[in-house]
């Protein structure tokens, strides 16, 4: 296998420090450079050369409101020109991507769903395997990159959800944009296990930011999992993911994003999707280790019949802040949203929920529910649910609990001879649980124990 | 002496419950308390579990030669100590199975493969069928369940001393008579027991010439008999009883 070269690390330090002193005129030069370097990579067409330039613009202008992330220029660092080869199998895999790999229990994952499993290096997707079967039924996986330069369909749905202008984050991203998958079922086409997508961060100081684009034709069925994570721990990196959904007609689609990122990392994705007529579109967000911060406010816009439903696992630790947003616009009549999350707060760390449903047109229903544990004083939590109604006859609502866990569960299970970490780890799984219904028993598992590494960690 | 409560005083916010109560359970005997509302049964359960609301104030406990006053909760399940609840709590997303599991695991040392195998037989014996183990603990469950998922814990768990506080409550007359036989099981294979009941229905399947019987009033023990007490009481009720003896001054 061909190894390229890796980053000098005492080199990067260096690059850090000067990273802080930077002017608009370095940063500009820097985006420019990184975005030449980009379109030579990637031969872009020229469509994508402009958009990120109008993007690169648009940095400089637009507004930027972001409660730790001071300033955007800080994470805005040289791309990296390196790419992992195209490899065949598992075994081919860089052995520090395959041992992280088996610490997932991905290995077994792919064994078992024989599914598609397409891994993801810091600009390049490692691993494509299994798709070859199914590209004949009409599923198309491919990078971004190469997505951008075989379909056409890719320039009618690229950044239509979100404009540069909106805010420096989003604009940075559409600069730089790198990675990433563009993902099309053809109409009709059930694809009856999920597929998976691995995200690895490997450079750090690099601002992280594939760009996915779901595209469901009609009465298509699909289910994504995205697993997001990072072998190095060396500093501060900036995850910035944005993706678009499109969900045809009577189409339904699972997107499932798995988080686990070190403590150094500020993940900011950014969802949209449309929801087609009776289409249906199941969104679960597990954010184990969430990273130093991680923000995010989907937005989804459903048309009649429609169904949207985010669900959010929420796993604070240590210091971590969370802000989970998720904007449903019920567009037409009968579409339906639900927004139901569920925090853990431990330590010292944050978690904001907010949820708003808009209710646009007759006969629609939405609900936001809340539930939070928290396990220590230190820890914070606060909800705030949003219900805008615009017509007569919409049904909205809103539940939260906030609580810690209570004493007499506890007493109950340590009664019967499980130490109080056991009892604890067993009360946190078992709250979490109803919202894991939509994840395969193997990431379950993998979840668990995660949650029972945090539990005993903060106890 | 398998427990020895001697002179005990405990108190719940403040408020003294149990006074100068004391109580000797030799190794495999059957103990049965009886006693009307508030006379501090209960209390005496979950004092003796260790209850972290419930303070004592005087006197002490001894479990297995060994006083466990402050011992808590948990190291007293793993000394061999079972209380099987009045009102056994919900544990929300917690699968029966899932728990049972763990419980074997951590606390019998039996490997989970091995656990699989022995929980749903023993789940059968308590009309527990294998759909019922991937439900929630307690939630959603009738009295009579309730009461069936604390006896299968004590049977999987096999403790040396099982405390059980009204087991037949709230529970159905199948379910009552269930419960009975599976108490003489656990006792015959050595368990030893102390039965807080209000009726003597429960002692149905129970050799009566085993059991001690102990009426618990204000907060300790005014009268310890046979069998023929239990009888007594549910024919003439606590209030004549208590006349009697001359136990209300």
């Amino acid at each position: 296998m061909r190894r390229l070269k890796r980053k000098d690390s005492r080199k990067y330090l260096r690059s850090v420090v000067a990273m802080s002193e930077l002017t608009v005129q370095d940063a500009r030069s820097i985006i420019e450079e990184q975005i030449e370097t980009l379109k030579k990579r990637n031969k872009e067409p020229e469509w994508m050369t402009k958009l990120r330039y109008k993007a690169m613009d648009a940095f400089f202008e637009a507004p930027h409101n972001d409660p730790i992330i001071k300033d955007p220029l800080d994470y805005i660092a040289k791309a990296e020109e390196e790419m992992y080869p195209e490899v065949k199998s598992l075994d081919e895999l860089p052995p520090e991507m395959l041992a992280l790999l088996d610490r997932l229990g991905i290995a077994d994952v792919e064994k078992k769903y024989i599914a598609g499993l397409a891994v993801q290096s810091d600009t390049s997707i490692v691993l494509n395997d299994f798709l070859k079967e199914w590209r004949k039924k009409g599923l198309i996986v491919e990078s971004m990159e190469d997505a951008v330069r075989n379909h056409p369909i890719v320039k009618d749905l690229f950044l239509k959800q979100f404009n540069p202008y909106e805010s420096k984050l989003a604009a940075y991203h559409t600069a730089v944009w790198n990675g990433g998958i563009f993902l099309h079922v053809a109409q009709g086409l059930k694809v009856p296990m999920p597929l998976h997508l691995f995200f690895l961060i490997q450079n750090s100081a690099m601002a992280q930011a594939p760009h996915i684009i779901i595209h469901a034709e009609p009465n298509s069925e699909i289910h994504l999992i995205e697993g997001c994570t990072s072998p190095v721990l060396v500093r501060h990196s900036l995850h910035l993911d944005m993706t678009e959904a499109y969900i045809g007609e009577g189409a339904n689609v699972k997107l499932s994003v798995l988080q686990n990122w070190p403590e150094y990392v500020h993940t900011r994705p950014m969802t949209r999707a449309r929801i087609g007529k009776n289409a249906e579109f199941i969104n679960t967000t597990v954010g184990l280790g969430t990273g130093k911060s991680n923000i995010a406010n989907p937005k989804y816009w459903v048309d009649e019949g429609g169904y949207v439903e985010l669900n959010g696992i929420i796993l604070g630790q240590k210091d971590f802040y969370v802000d989970l947003g998720g904007e449903m616009n019920l567009d037409a009549l009968g579409a339906r949203g639900l927004n139901a999350s569920k925090s853990v707060i431990m330590d010292k760390s944050s978690v904001i929920t907010r949820g708003l449903i808009r209710a646009n047109a007759p006969k629609t229903k939405g609900h936001i529910s809340c539930d939070a544990l928290i396990l220590n004083p230190e820890a914070r939590m606060e909800t705030y649910p949003g219900l805008i109604s615009q017509v007569d006859d919409a049904e909205l609502s809103h539940e939260a609990a906030i609580g810690k866990i209570r004493e007499e569960e506890l007493f109950y299970l340590m009664s019967r001879g499980l130490k109080e970490e056991e009892a604890t780890q067993l009360i946190v799984k078992g709250f979490v649980n109803p919202l894991l219904k939509d994840i395969p028993v193997e990431f379950v598992v993998e979840i668990r124990k995660i949650i029972e590494m945090a539990v005993s960690g903060g106890m | 002496m398998m427990l020895q409560i001697k002179n005990l005083e405990v108190e719940v916010e403040n408020k003294k419950i149990i006074n100068s109560l004391n109580l000797s359970v030799g190794k495999g005997e059957f103990h049965v308390i009886m006693g009307p509302n508030g006379s501090g049964k209960s209390t005496l359960a979950l004092t003796l579990m260790g209850h972290p609301n419930y303070k004592i104030t005087n006197g002490k406990i001894e479990f297995d030669g060994k006083v466990i006053n402050d011992i808590p909760v948990d190291e007293r399940a793993r000394m061999g100590m079972f209380l099987a609840f009045q009102h056994p709590e919900d544990v929300e997303g917690v699968k029966i199975i899932d728990y049972l599991r763990l419980l074997l695991e951590k606390v019998k040392g039996i490997e989970p493969a091995k656990a699989l195998q022995i929980i749903p037989s023993k789940a059968k014996e308590v009309w527990f069928s294998a759909d019922m183990l991937s439900r929630y603990i307690n939630v959603g469950f009738s009295g009579g369940e309730r009461k069936r998922f604390e006896i299968l814990q004590a049977l999987l768990i096999k403790p040396k001393l099982l405390i059980l506080d009204e087991p037949d409550s709230g529970v159905d007359i199948d379910s009552l008579s269930l419960i009975s036989h599976k108490i003489r099981e656990l006792y015959e294979q050595g368990t030893s027991i102390l039965l807080i009941t209000h009726y003597g229905r429960i002692l149905e399947h129970i050799d009566p010439k085993i059991v001690r019987v102990h009426i618990m009033k204000d907060g300790h023990i005014v009268m310890s008999g046979k069998e023929e007490l239990v009888e007594k009481i549910e024919k003439e009720g606590f209030k004549k009883v208590f006349e009697e003896c001359g136990c209300n001054e």
